[in-house]
């Protein structure tokens, strides 16, 4: 077991880990963070996207020591105090059905709208599309996300 | 799903240390840097190392840059730092193009190139662009550096020419002295992410220079060395690409698998070349679909 | 017209602040503390052996291994419709994957060494994987008991084959409709199998607890359907319903695949060997797909009729499906497509066999559409030739024969209400039907197709449901039903329901998943029946309420019950306009009178449902004499597409889909159905395309060779429609509309490329491969079928 400390929702935390443990495991099994989820386990689907240092990485394919030393933001963090305007605008567009992508979805999400605050639809399609959805046909998503910008313009 | 197999984990600060460890653990060791094909092939017991060496934290395998015509990437530039880079999209747009068929976002913001180059699997979309451009892979080992070009990297799927206890450093590309247009065309089973299913990367160059290399139709990466013979020094015309087309099934030596057939990556070979030599002569000049631009 | 408050009205969904807060638990998410153990199983590589010996004492000796369990230790069948799938596979396997053993461990990693120790020796036996091949005499018998099996009476297996059921529909006389017919076409369509591919994998954590009950947690469509087989299944230890409670957080994705009951039934077996430990059996990505269901693949027969001016005359049609060794619930898609195979039309002559064949690929069963997408490919590509070949338009051929109310279909019941015409117009109208274009590129060309559907829930006869809703003291409400939240919304349209007879605002309401300890009855999340059957109980037990309420107010102030009404939270009196009393003044604690006592009581409401019309007691050899289902959804979708003639490759420039919902009671809700479902629909038709080796081993299953559409790959403009010709007996008029949205999307792709290109692709997945290399092989058929790869 190594000790590995990092910052995890800005708050410090430490963890007891081994070299093959994974970062999915160690952020859901031993510091409580279920908005993860486990879906496919090779990088293929997204749902389990969390930030890394403020970009959006597959946690099921990161090894938890790697990240000593690292920002890591999931969407509890997102979630602890006011939600965002994304996560408002999923709220207004019920864009998810089952919801067991959404939180790999928001994160990725999140960096887009962090990196590209006014995307086109083809940028939110390209820069989701590593994120899967079963259920609903991704256009009640990509109407939240163009919509985010729509309304913190209207704030302005 | 657990890993169950168990190893040591280094991450030295400098590259003597990497080279050490390697010397240390030989064939058992393997350098991590995305991890994105490591960690799976671990994870599913294809790989079973001792040792576990990220080398995240070397810092002068961060670099990317352009000096003198040359750019210089870093083992340990992603594909989102070059997808973003103001100067792989300028100056190396051929590249840019096909380093955003990889993956996806949440992959290529870990994945890096030389992680890429190194896995050596058959459909490496990097493959294409490294070998036209004739790009020099710097690598280090006990020994002392040493150049090896793009052309002679790839042995067979998943084995390339690094030695025991040797690290790639910085892959480097050249910017080639006349003017140029490129193009990579992909042929997956939709538009979003996919292996390719064949891989087609073009280089013009002004004066009828055409550098062609496949991937996904063979064991490796590989320059498509009839059909320059046979398209060098000569203008482009339809009939020249006919005749060139006619060449693809010399040239290229595709399998059936799941993802498709041998027969129709042979027939969209031909519809790939044709698109792609018109797109790559057409942008020597500034015309044709922009880069990015999906051509098939 | 009736003035509606909350039905009809596209209110946010309930559940989606827990979801995009990650609030949302499912079942991996919950805690079960230090004493949680892991299973890992033990599968057969064959996909057809006999089990000689199992040597677990390797395992059993490493430390951390808690206990290794087989077949031996639970000899019991289970299964929805038939008795003929095992816990653990007991003398003999048949397929690769099949669950033979498993061990339980303190952590998953020893769980996983441990495992490889296990010891199987095998005898091998001939597999059979193509269902024509297994009805063959001489084909081996993969199920040698299966006249002993337990099933429900309207199954009809053949001991000694590998038929497990066979439907048999006969109408009118079918060789007289084709005399009569001037144009006959027949033609043989096939479809592979496909995977449900819910982002959540299958999870149950079982546990024991020391007083002997037993809980299952589970991601579920069904949770009193599992506790229902799990204690028939269990019975021999001792355990009876009582003992056992299923709970059901939320469930990422079911699709058919989480119907039933498939690997949970191992969490609660190995659950029974490790009391006061929970056990924790989750499904890997690779198991998701070779160890639940999957689709079942069919070979299609079809031969219609008709007259010159279009009538149909006749239909006859044979399916051969592949259920995989398991059958108890792919037997039932079999017989339910097999009743309603004709597909929306009024046809007098119809002769219909559907077979449902055991081979040695993984099990099958219940997949969104439950065999309606199968048939509507075939029937719609069908009809689609038959009205080029007499010349005349598609459309007008549907409008022509498409069923009405009051028509008998194929088993002779009537048609409901329903707005197949007003579906064809729409669709027609909006995908500018009958109007050629013309690709700007000359490497592409565009077409077009369309495509009529139906389906009705398939269900026992009996099916019923149930809810209670309980007031609090503010008001609010707490409705507890069985259904699941699947993701379509049902959350959502059970509160609009309530809300509409007590008019509670929808911030009010909770509605609360599935837990069979406190939630009434309901069978499964299946068939898509929800809205239709557990509106109506919710409903009944709002109307209740709203009856309790007025029994208080007349006894508190006298006022005739008749003349009182809710509005906005307020109990309200036609005679007293000015009296009004708030809800929450009284629904727990009562109303205070002149002496100083109380009227009233804690309001609650109770209401339950089940069709007492239907009836599975039709003629064996004819299916006629019974009404098993209770109404058919109607609908219609079209489609633009441009097809690239060199590299076959397909975009999508617009897709239409009208679905018939009665009523929508939420129509947001119904319009992400259509636009999910016609993409899930999509993806089989153009890419989703399952390969298995020649020894019947699954050769992709994850998502990098599996592929499901990402976000580039959705349609240019995708235009639901909703048309709402009310069902009867319906909440509001509301029927069930989720399946559905998938079906026509196969036919109407395969029907536009032909149109497009001269192409009748017969086989789906209909791939650019497929298109490409029939324009440049000249071919303007392709029989091609590939699911199973020759080496």
């Amino acid at each position: 077991m190594k000790k590995i400390s990092f910052i995890l929702n800005g708050e410090k935390r430490n963890a007891y880990v081994e070299p093959n443990d994974l970062l999915v495991d160690v952020l859901r099994e031993k510091l409580g963070m279920h908005s993860i989820k486990y879906a496919c386990g090779r990088g293929d689907c997204g749902a389990c996207t969390i930030l890394l240092n403020g970009k959006g990485v597959r946690s099921c394919i990161i090894l938890a020591i790697e990240v000593d030393g690292q920002e890591i933001l999931t969407l509890e963090g997102l979630s602890e105090n006011k939600l965002t305007s994304l996560q408002e605008s999923f709220i207004d567009h019920s864009s998810f059905q089952c919801g067991f992508c959404a939180p790999g979805m928001i994160m990725s999400a999140t960096e887009l709208l962090n990196k590209n605050p006014n995307p086109t639809e083809e940028e939110v399609k390209e820069g989701l599309s590593g994120n899967l959805c079963r259920c609903t046909g991704y256009t009640p998503i990509i109407e939240a996300v163009l919509d985010v910008e729509k309304k913190d313009v209207d704030k302005k | 799903m657990a890993i169950v197999h168990e190893f040591e984990y280094f991450r030295p600060e400098k590259i003597e240390d990497v080279i050490k460890l390697l010397g240390e653990y030989k064939s058992k060791a393997r350098l991590l840097a995305g991890g994105t094909d490591l960690v799976v092939r671990i994870k599913d017991e294809l790989e079973f190392p001792e040792a576990v060496i990220n080398i995240k934290e070397v810092e002068e395998l961060r670099k990317l840059e352009f000096i003198e015509g040359k750019l210089h990437i870093g083992a340990l530039v992603t594909f989102t730092d070059l997808i973003d880079s103001d100067i792989v999209r300028e100056q190396f747009p051929f590249f840019w193009e096909s380093v955003k068929t990889i993956a996806s976002v949440g992959v290529r913001n870990r994945a890096t190139l030389a992680g890429n180059i190194c896995s050596a699997v058959p459909s490496l979309d990097s493959g294409p662009a490294l070998l036209t451009y004739e790009a020099d892979i710097v690598v280090m080992g006990k020994e002392g550096e040493r150049v090896i070009s793009a052309l002679d990297w790839f042995l067979g799927p998943r084995k390339n020419a690094l030695k025991e206890s040797e690290l790639v450093c910085e892959i480097i590309f050249s910017l080639p002295e006349r003017k140029h247009g490129g193009s990579y065309v992909k042929l997956g089973r939709y538009k979003g992410e996919d292996l390719a299913q064949v891989g087609l990367g073009i280089l013009a160059l002004e004066g009828n220079e055409y550098r062609l290399a496949f991937c996904a139709v063979g064991p490796i990466p590989k320059r498509a060395k009839k059909l320059e013979a046979l398209l060098n020094g000569k203008p482009l015309t339809d009939s020249l690409i006919e005749e060139a087309k006619k060449l693809i099934p010399e040239e290229i030596s595709p399998i059936t698998d799941v993802r498709a057939t041998k027969e129709y990556r042979l027939h969209v070979a031909k519809v790939m070349l044709e698109r792609g030599i018109k797109a790559a002569v057409e942008r020597i000049d500034g015309n044709g679909p922009a880069y990015g631009e999906k051509l098939i | 017209m009736e003035e509606f408050k909350f039905i009809g009205k596209s209110v946010k969904r309930l559940d989606e602040r827990e979801k995009v807060t990650g609030a949302a638990k499912y079942v991996d998410d919950i805690e079960f503390g230090p004493n949680l153990l892991y299973a890992e199983i033990i599968e057969s590589p064959h996909p057809h052996a006999l089990i000689k010996s199992i040597d677990t004492s390797e395992a059993e000796k490493m430390e951390g291994v808690v206990k290794v369990v087989t077949g031996k230790d639970f000899p019991y069948k289970f299964g929805l419709y038939m008795k003929d799938r095992y816990i653990f596979a007991q003398d003999r396997v048949r397929f690769i994957g099949e669950q033979v053993a498993a061990v339980i461990a303190r952590d998953p990693r020893t769980a996983q060494k441990a495992a490889k120790l296990v010891k199987v020796e095998y005898e091998p036996l001939q597999p059979v994987f193509d269902p024509i091949e297994a009805l063959k005499e001489d084909a081996v018998v993969i199920h040698p008991d299966l006249k002993n099996y337990p099933h429900v009476p309207w199954f009809f297996p053949k001991g000694g084959t590998n038929i497990t059921h066979r439907l048999k529909l006969r109408k009118g006389n079918a060789e007289k409709g084709f005399k009569d017919a001037d144009f006959i076409l027949e033609d043989t369509y096939r479809v592979p199998r496909y995977a449900h591919c819910c982002l959540e994998t299958h999870i149950a954590v079982g546990l024991l607890d020391y007083s002997g009950r037993l809980t299952v947690w589970a991601s579920t469509q069904s949770p009193y359907t599992q506790r229902n087989l799990f204690a028939d299944a269990l019975a021999p230890l001792g355990f009876s319903h009582k003992d056992i409670r299923v709970i059901a957080p939320f469930v990422g994705g079911g699709f058919g695949g989480k119907a039933g009951v498939t690997m949970e039934i191992v969490a609660a077996a190995l659950a029974t060997t490790v009391k006061g430990h929970p056990v924790k059996v989750m499904w890997r990505r690779d198991q998701e797909f070779y160890n639940t269901y999957m689709r079942q693949q069919v070979v299609t027969k079809i031969k219609v009729g008709v007259k010159k001016d279009g009538t149909i005359t006749a239909f006859e049609m044979a399916n051969y499906w592949d259920a995989g060794p398991y059958a108890e619930y792919g037997a039932n898609v079999v017989n339910a497509s097999g009743l309603s195979a004709t597909g929306p039309y009024r046809i007098p002559n119809v002769s219909i066999d559907s077979y449902c064949i055991y081979t040695n690929l993984p099990a099958a069963g219940p997949y969104r559409g439950f065999g309606y997408s199968e048939m509507s490919f075939s029937v719609e590509s069908h009809m689609t030739r038959i009205a080029n070949a007499i010349g005349m338009d598609q459309a007008e051929f549907r409008r022509k024969n498409g069923i009405k109310e009051g028509d008998p279909v194929a088993y002779g019941a009537p048609m409901n209400p329903n707005g197949l015409l007003e579906a064809i117009d729409k669709v027609a109208d909006e995908i500018e039907w009958g109007k050629k274009e013309e690709s700007k590129d000359p490497n592409k060309a565009i077409g077009k197709g369309l495509s009529i559907f139906w389906k009705a829930p398939a269900m026992p006869p009996n099916v019923t449901t149930s809810a209670f809703i309980k007031f609090n003291e503010d008001g609010s409400l707490n409705i507890l039903v069985s259904g699941m939240e699947l993701g379509q919304g049902y959350l959502t349209v059970m509160a609009q329901v309530a809300a509409e007879i007590l008019t509670v605002p929808i911030e009010k309401i909770r509605v609360e998943l599935p837990d069979t300890d406190r939630n009434p009855y309901h069978w499964q999340t299946v068939a898509s029946h929800v809205t239709w059957a557990s509106g109506n109980a919710v409903k009944r037990a709002a109307l209740e309420m709203r009856d309790k309420i007025f029994e208080v107010i007349h006894a508190a102030y006298h006022y005739d019950k008749d003349s009182l009404y809710l509005e906005d939270e307020k109990v309200k009196c036609k005679l007293h306009p000015s009296f009004e009393l708030p809800l929450k003044d009284f629904v727990i604690n009562g109303i205070q009178t002149e002496d100083g006592t109380y009227r009233g009581e804690a309001i609650v409401g109770s209401g339950a449902f089940m069709p007492e019309f239907t009836s599975a007691k039709q003629d064996p050899e004819t299916s006629q004499g019974g009404h098993p289902n209770v109404h058919y959804t109607v609908g219609a979708g079209a489609v633009k597409i441009e097809v690239d003639k060199q590299t076959g490759k397909i975009r999508i420039l617009k897709a239409v889909e009208a679905v018939d919902a009665g009523k929508a009671i939420n129509p947001r809700n119904v319009e992400h159905q259509i636009i999910g479902g016609l993409l899930q629909g999509l993806a089989t038709v153009l890419y989703e395309d399952m390969r298995f080796d020649e020894n019947g081993k699954i050769l992709n299953p994850n998502f990098t060779d599996y592929k499901i559409p990402t976000f580039l790959d959705i349609p240019d403009e995708v235009v639901p429609i909703i048309v709402e010709v009310p069902q009867p007996d319906g909440p509001f008029g509301a029927r069930g509309i989720a399946e559905h949205t998938m079906i026509p999307a196969a036919p109407i792709i395969a029907n536009a490329v032909e149109d497009a290109i001269g192409v009748r692709v017969k086989t789906m997945p209909i791939t650019a491969e497929k298109i490409a290399m029939a324009i440049a092989n000249n071919k303007k058929e392709v029989n091609d079928f590939l699911m199973i790869m020759k080496k």
